[in-house]
C-alpha cells in the first residue's frame, strides 16, 4: 500500500540527520559559538517536544506536567555528579525511570475516572507542587540549586568547556534516538493503537484495545524520554534550580514547540524548534534588557497566528504549499461523487 | 452450547428500565436477528454485550465463559466484537489504518495485520478509498467500513448494530450480500435491524424486544406470524406484504 512512501520519507531523514551531523565540521559554524548553541538547543527542543508529542499529539493528552519529568531528569544527572561525584550517566537513568513512575503515578487515576480536561488540570498542578517542594527540599539542593564543580571533560562525565563540539553530537544522537523511538512507533501496533484511543476511546476498546494501558505506557514513555533531555540540559548548563527546570514557562514549552510544528506528526517537533529556538534566542540575545518573556510574548503571538490560519501547525502549511504545488492534485478532487459506490 | 448466552439482563437507566430481564442465545453458524420499534432497548442490550454499560441485573456468557462486568476490550479480544450504530471512524486516520487497528488484535507483526486489513478492505469494496482520511466519506462508506474494521479482528460473534440503517436500497443489496459472504466464513452473526425486508430473509432466528421486554424468539416466519409481535411492531401490512410474497413464491 504506502509501504514504499514511508521508507522514501525515512530516507529523507537519515539525509537531514547525516547533514546536520556535518555541520560542526565548518570551521565558519563550529567558531561561532552562539550559532553552535543555537542549533544544540534546535536539537535540544526538537527532541523535547518529540517526546511530549507521544503522549500529547499521538495520545490527544495534552500535559502541562513535562517540566516535572524534565526537571527530575536534569536533577538526577545533576545529584549524580554534584551530590555523589559520580557519572552523570546512572543518575540520568534513575531519573528516567523516577520520571516514569512519577507519571504512571499522576496519570492513572486520570485515566481510569476521570475525562479529558481533568488530566491537563492534574499535570497542571503537580508543576507547581513540584516546584515549590524542590524550593525547600534540603537533599536536591534547595532554592539555590547544583553548581557544578570542575570535572574532567569528555563523554564519560558528558561535559565539554572549550567547545560545543561534543555537546551537539550528543544532542544529535538524543535527537535521533528519540525521533527513531517515534518512528518506530508510529508504524506498529502501539503507534495505531494510541491514535486509535485518541480518535475515539470506546471505538478503539471495542477493537480490542485496553485504553487506559496504551495511554499510561505512553505517559511512561514520554516522561522517560523528557527526562533524559533534562539530563542533557543540566550537562549542558552546568547548574540547575528549581526555576529553570520545573516551571510552567518549560512546560508550555514542550506544548508550544509541538502545537506550532504540528501535533501528531513526526515532523512537527523539528519543524517547531526549527522556528521558535532560533526566535527565543535571537529575541533574548538582542531584547534581553527588556526584561524576561519577551520570547513568550513572540511565542504567543506566533501561535495566534499559526492556529488562526492552519490549526494543524507548521507541517499544516508546508502541506498546504506541498499541495498547491500539484504534488498531489488527484486526491483532492471529486469528494462528493464518491457516495454512489 | 450456546455462543452467547444473555440471561435475564436488566438494565436501568436511573428509573428507567431499558431492559428487563431479557434472555436469548445466539448459537454457533447462526444469524440472529434482533428487532423491535424505537426505543425497544436494542442498542443498550447491545452495549451491555459489548460491555459498554455494566448490566444492573443478570448474567452473560460467551464462548462458555462469563463476560459479566468484563471491560469491553477484554470482551472484545475473546472474540465478541460490536460496531456501532451512528458510525465512529477514528477521523484522523486513513481507512486502511482504522481498519489496520482492528487487524493489530491478533496480530503485533505488521506485515500479517497489513495483510489482514488489506483482505478486509477488499472483501468490504473499501479498495478505492483506502487512502482516505475516513471523516469525510459517505455514510454508506463509513457504515462498510465499520463492518471491515471489526472483521479485521476476526471475530467468532460479529455484532452488527443497524448497518443498513440509512443506506440506499442498492446499498442494502450488497451489504446483505456481505453479510452472507461472512456468515460462510464461519462468523456467527447477532444483527440489529430497523428494515423489517433486510433481516428477514437472512436470520435464522430473530429476537423481538419491545419496551425493554422480549416480546418473542423464534424463526422469522414464526416472528412474522406472530400475534403480538404484529401489533406491537410490525403492523398488519407487513405481515400481509410477508405473506402476499410468499403466495407469489409458492406459485412460480
Amino acid at each position: 500500500m504506502n509501504h514504499s512512501a514511508l521508507k522514501r520519507k525515512d530516507l529523507y531523514w537519515l539525509a537531514l540527520v547525516g547533514l546536520v551531523a556535518l555541520v560542526p565540521l565548518f570551521p565558519a559554524i563550529a567558531a561561532n559559538t552562539f550559532l553552535m548553541h543555537v542549533f544544540i538547543l534546535i536539537l535540544l527542543y526538537a527532541s523535547m517536544a518529540q517526546a511530549w508529542n507521544i503522549i500529547g499529539g499521538y495520545g490527544g493528552q495534552t500535559s502541562f506536567g513535562h517540566a516535572v519529568f524534565f526537571g527530575i531528569g536534569a536533577y538526577g544527572a545533576g545529584m549524580a555528579v554534584v551530590t555523589y561525584g559520580l557519572s552523570p550517566w546512572p543518575g540520568a537513568l534513575i531519573g528516567m525511570l523516577t520520571a516514569a513512575v512519577v507519571a504512571v503515578l499522576i496519570s492513572y487515576p486520570c485515566f481510569k475516572m476521570l475525562s479529558g480536561h481533568y488530566f491537563a488540570i492534574a499535570t497542571f498542578a503537580i508543576v507547581e507542587i513540584f516546584n515549590r517542594v524542590f524550593l525547600v527540599w534540603y537533599w536536591v539542593g534547595g532554592a539555590l540549586g547544583l553548581d557544578y564543580m570542575i570535572v574532567e571533560e569528555g563523554l564519560a562525565n558528558l561535559m565539554w568547556y572549550d567547545s560545543k563540539t561534543g555537546y551537539f553530537y550528543c544532542a544529535l544522537v538524543l535527537f535521533v534516538l528519540i525521533f527513531g523511538i517515534v518512528r518506530f512507533l508510529e508504524s506498529h501496533r502501539f503507534g495505531y493503537y494510541l491514535r486509535a484511543v485518541r480518535e475515539g476511546q470506546e471505538t478503539a476498546e471495542s477493537l480490542g484495545v485496553n485504553s487506559t494501558a496504551v495511554k499510561l505506557a505512553a505517559m511512561a514513555l514520554s516522561a522517560a524520554l523528557a527526562a533524559l533531555c533534562g539530563a542533557f540540559f543540566v550537562q549542558y548548563n552546568l547548574r540547575v534550580d528549581p526555576g529553570m527546570v520545573m516551571s510552567l514557562d518549560m512546560s508550555m514549552k514542550f506544548v508550544l514547540v509541538t502545537i506550532l510544528g504540528g501535533a501528531g506528526t513526526l515532523a512537527g517537533p523539528l519543524l517547531g524548534a526549527a522556528v521558535l529556538v532560533p526566535l527565543q534566542e535571537y529575541t533574548r540575545a538582542l531584547w534581553g534588557g527588556l526584561g524576561g518573556g519577551v520570547d513568550l510574548i513572540i511565542f504567543g503571538f506566533l501561535i495566534i497566528i499559526i492556529v488562526v490560519r492552519q490549526p494543524a501547525g507548521i507541517t499544516g502549511i508546508v502541506r498546504d504549499i506541498a499541495k498547491r504545488f500539484g504534488r498531489r492534485p488527484a486526491a483532492e478532487k471529486g469528494g462528493a461523487s464518491l457516495g454512489t459506490t | 452450547m450456546a455462543l452467547l448466552e444473555v440471561q435475564d439482563v436488566t438494565k436501568k437507566f436511573g428509573e428507567l428500565v431499558a431492559n428487563d430481564r431479557v434472555s436469548f442465545t445466539v448459537d454457533a453458524g447462526e444469524i440472529v436477528g434482533l428487532i423491535g420499534p424505537n426505543g425497544a432497548g436494542k442498542t443498550t442490550l447491545f452495549n451491555c454485550v459489548s460491555g459498554l454499560y455494566p448490566v444492573t441485573a443478570g448474567r452473560i456468557f460467551f464462548d462458555g465463559k462469563e463476560i459479566t462486568g468484563l471491560p469491553s476490550y477484554r470482551i472484545a479480544r475473546m472474540g465478541a466484537v460490536r460496531t456501532f450504530q451512528v458510525v465512529r471512524p477514528l477521523k484522523d486516520m486513513t481507512v486502511f489504518d482504522n481498519v489496520l487497528v482492528g487487524a493489530f488484535m491478533h496480530g503485533a507483526g505488521s506485515a500479517q495485520a497489513r495483510q489482514t486489513a488489506e483482505t478486509c478492505i477488499r472483501v468490504c469494496g473499501l479498495s478505492e478509498f483506502a487512502d482516505r482520511p475516513s471523516g469525510d466519506l459517505p455514510i454508506g462508506v463509513k457504515k462498510r467500513l465499520e463492518l471491515a474494521r471489526a472483521l479485521a479482528t476476526r471475530p467468532k460473534l460479529l455484532m452488527l448494530d443497524e448497518v443498513m440503517a440509512g443506506l440506499t436500497s442498492t446499498e442494502v443489496k450488497t451489504a446483505l450480500e456481505l453479510i452472507r459472504t461472512i456468515r460462510k466464513e464461519g462468523v456467527t452473526l447477532l444483527i440489529v435491524e430497523h428494515i423489517m425486508e433486510a433481516i428477514m430473509p437472512i436470520a435464522d432466528k430473530v429476537v423481538v424486544l419491545d419496551g425493554g421486554i422480549k416480546l418473542a424468539e423464534g424463526p422469522p416466519d414464526q416472528i412474522s406470524h406472530d400475534e403480538r409481535v404484529i401489533t406491537a411492531y410490525l403492523g398488519e401490512k407487513f405481515s400481509r406484504r410477508m405473506q402476499a410474497r410468499k403466495e407469489d413464491r409458492a406459485n412460480a
